[in-house]
């Protein structure tokens, strides 16, 4: 089911918490809401959901307007970021209550639920667990469980809050890998939120970059990383350069050298330039000096573990990150001490905040 | 001082001496301001012997006390039950104007005199109140009648049961309804199968000190009573109207059945304490 959102508003008190967000959620996608905690992310989802109400704007599912239909009505799955589970109900009855609360006439037989219920518990693989309380179960078996509930109403869309949140890294990272796999296989239209960038570019088809309320950007993961829409993108999904240099006249200069940027330059005055790692180009030190609108670094550590090779480079008293080639570093027989230059490929400059 | 490991106590806590002092005293005060009078009770009711106990309980108008207070009982205790539970629910749940209002209200009678309250009862529905002549008129007798007992009951309960609950389900939140919403249970499936079972415990410790309160209560209910003895005397009045003529054995007959009353009340809340430990601790995860 495809979802569309129009100009979504949600004010609390005098707090802004949606300012207008309009986005579009193909069918059969796996989305990532991402953004610092407090941006709206929660909020947009229980909008969705229809547990809480848009101040102004629209949601509609496959066209269809969803002002008028009740949560209970909307056939959403919802994983809470605290998976909510019947605290007095186990694993089972957890699983069967969607199914059992259903009006008369839907309602399947005890038998179907039965059935239904085991195939579920087989998927999340929590079979041996059924008659077990929430409350004797991991962090992570809560979270299987949340899901199978979730999806024992046939949901058309599944709406996941900080799904990994409460979990150690490693039962994480396991449980991301199962969730895509889940997701391939059933190709329900999937929105889940998460405040941790490594996860939404690891696990989504796109993801949505939000901040105080806001939709900065939506793309894929290589769009959003490769292309990052402004300074706070870029910040937030980290693993970046910053820089501190000028813009004078469309030029961005450090240490009074030009930088290539790609985009836009901006206004004149101090700015920051942004390079990721493995976009920052060393060379070998020639002896006479600093080739034309090069600079010259100094390495001040080196990690070599791994097929690629981390550098820590003394820029002109700044700390710049390198990564290359393990086959380049011995190419350029670089060691803690050494000189070399460095250029960048790619990289983008937007004006310094006060 | 050289450390000695087998000494270690934690870092609150007191000396093995103040401790037993502390114990001490409150197992004396309880003893003497609880245990004797309790005591002091049953043997006075049965100073006389156990006919004499008999006798003061089976007499016509202490049966009709009793039946009264069971009836009072009946009709307050599951009211406030209704009511307790349906105030908490509007106040741990919603957000809405006038809550703190409805908060302080629901206080009220912890907070003032019973004694007043049933004045203030006397005052609307007294035959020089302002309902009063338009009641007469129209037959209906409140004060000095069963209804005013019956009124004057549930107000002075109605804390009980909510009092109990707001703290729970606000600790509780809201997580748990809204699960069951989404999964397309109705306001009633919700409340029924989700809300009920996570406060159950609360809500019969709320009922049964509700309960103990609506057979106790004297001050209210001996204002807009009006002591007519075989019709509007609950067994706490009877017991002051046998005190007052000293008849001491079947004033202690009937006080000893409330005594009683207050003693399984105790009993029942420390049993299913202990019985059910492990699914109170859950409910409250
Ligand atoms: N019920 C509410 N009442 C008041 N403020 C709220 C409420 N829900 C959320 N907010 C505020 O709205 C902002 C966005 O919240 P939320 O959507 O939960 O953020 P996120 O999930 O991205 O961390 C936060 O600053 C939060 O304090
Ligand atoms: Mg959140």
């Amino acid at each position: 089911m495809a979802i569309e959102i129009r100009n979504v508003e949600k004010t609390f008190g005098a707090f802004t918490a949606l300012g207008g967000v309009s986005l579009d959620v193909r069918s059969g996608e796996l989305l990532a809401l991402l953004g610092p905690s407090g941006s709206g992310k929660t909020t947009l989802l229980r909008i969705i959901a229809g547990l809480d109400h848009a101040d102004a704007g629209e949601v509609s599912f496959d066209g269809q307007d969803t002002r008028d239909r009740a949560a209970r009505d909307r056939k959403v799955g919802f994983v809470f970021q605290h998976y909510a589970l019947f605290r007095h109900m186990t694993v089972f009855d957890n699983v069967a209550f969607g199914l059992r609360v259903k009006k008369k006439a839907e309602r399947p037989a005890e038998m179907d639920i039965r059935r239904r219920v085991g195939q579920l518990l087989e998927m999340v693989q929590l079979s041996h667990l059924a008659s077990r309380y929430p409350s004797q179960l991991s962090g992570g078996q809560r979270q299987r469980v949340a899901l199978a509930r979730a999806l024992a109403i046939e949901p058309k869309v599944l709406l996941l809050d900080e799904p990994f949140g409460a979990l150690d890294a490693k039962v994480r990272k396991d449980l991301r890998k199962w969730l895509r796999h889940l997701h391939d296989d059933m190709h329900i239209t999937s929105i889940f939120v998460t405040h941790d960038q490594e996860e939404a570019l690891e696990l989504a088809d796109r993801v949505v970059v939000m901040n105080h309320g806001q939709i900065i950007q939506v793309g894929t993961p290589a769009e959003v990383y490769d292309t990052p829409a402004d300074s706070f993108v870029f910040d937030f999904l980290g693993g970046v350069n910053r820089l501190n240099g000028v813009i004078e006249g469309g030029v961005a200069r450090l240490d009074g050298k030009a930088v290539r940027v790609d985009g836009e330059v901006g206004p004149n005055g101090p700015a920051v330039i942004y390079v990721r790692p493995h976009q920052v180009e060393l060379d070998v030190a020639p002896g006479d000096g600093v080739p034309e609108g090069k600079w010259s670094a100094r390495v001040s550590s080196l990690h070599a573990a791994g097929p690629v090779a981390r550098l820590e480079l003394d820029l002109a008293g700044r700390a710049l990150e390198a990564q290359l080639s393990r086959d380049r570093l011995s190419d350029l027989a670089l060691d803690v001490g050494s000189w070399c230059t460095v250029d960048f490929r790619h990289a983008r400059v937007f004006p310094a905040k006060n | 001082m050289p450390a000695d490991p087998h000494s270690r106590r934690p870092a609150v806590g007191e000396g093995p001496v103040t401790r037993l002092a502390l114990i001490g005293l409150a197992i004396l005060f309880l003893a003497a301001f609880l245990a004797l009078p309790l005591a002091a009770v049953f043997s006075q009711a049965l100073a006389k012997g156990f006919g004499a106990f008999l006798k003061g309980l089976t007499d016509p108008d202490a049966l009709s006390a009793i039946q009264l207070t069971l009836t009072v009982a009946a009709i307050a205790v599951p009211l406030n039950l209704v009511f307790g539970v349906a105030a908490s629910w509007a106040i741990a749940k919603f957000n809405f104007r006038g809550k703190s209002l409805l908060l302080a209200l629901i206080d009220l009678p912890f907070s003032v005199s019973p004694v007043i309250s049933g004045l203030v009862y006397v005052l609307l529905f007294g035959l020089h109140g302002s309902f009063g002549p338009w009641l007469r008129d129209h037959g209906v007798q409140i004060i000095f009648a069963v209804p005013g007992v019956v009124m004057a009951t549930v107000f002075v309960t109605f804390p009980f049961v909510a009092r109990e609950l707001i703290p729970l389900m606000q600790e509780q939140g809201v997580e748990d309804e809204e699960a069951a919403i989404v999964l397309g249970a109705s306001g009633w499936q919700t409340f029924r199968l989700v809300t009920l079972p996570n406060i159950r415990w609360g809500l019969l410790y709320g009922v049964l000190l509700c309960n103990a309160r609506a057979m106790g209560e004297f001050g209210a209910v001996s204002v807009v009573s009006g002591h007519i003895r075989g019709k509007t005397n609950t067994m706490p009045l009877h017991v002051e109207i046998l005190y007052n003529e000293y008849n001491f054995v079947a004033a202690f007959a009937v006080a000893s059945l409330l005594a009683l009353l207050a003693l399984v009340t105790l009993a029942a809340k420390a049993i299913l304490e202990w019985r059910f430990a492990d699914q109170i601790a859950a409910a409250k995860r």
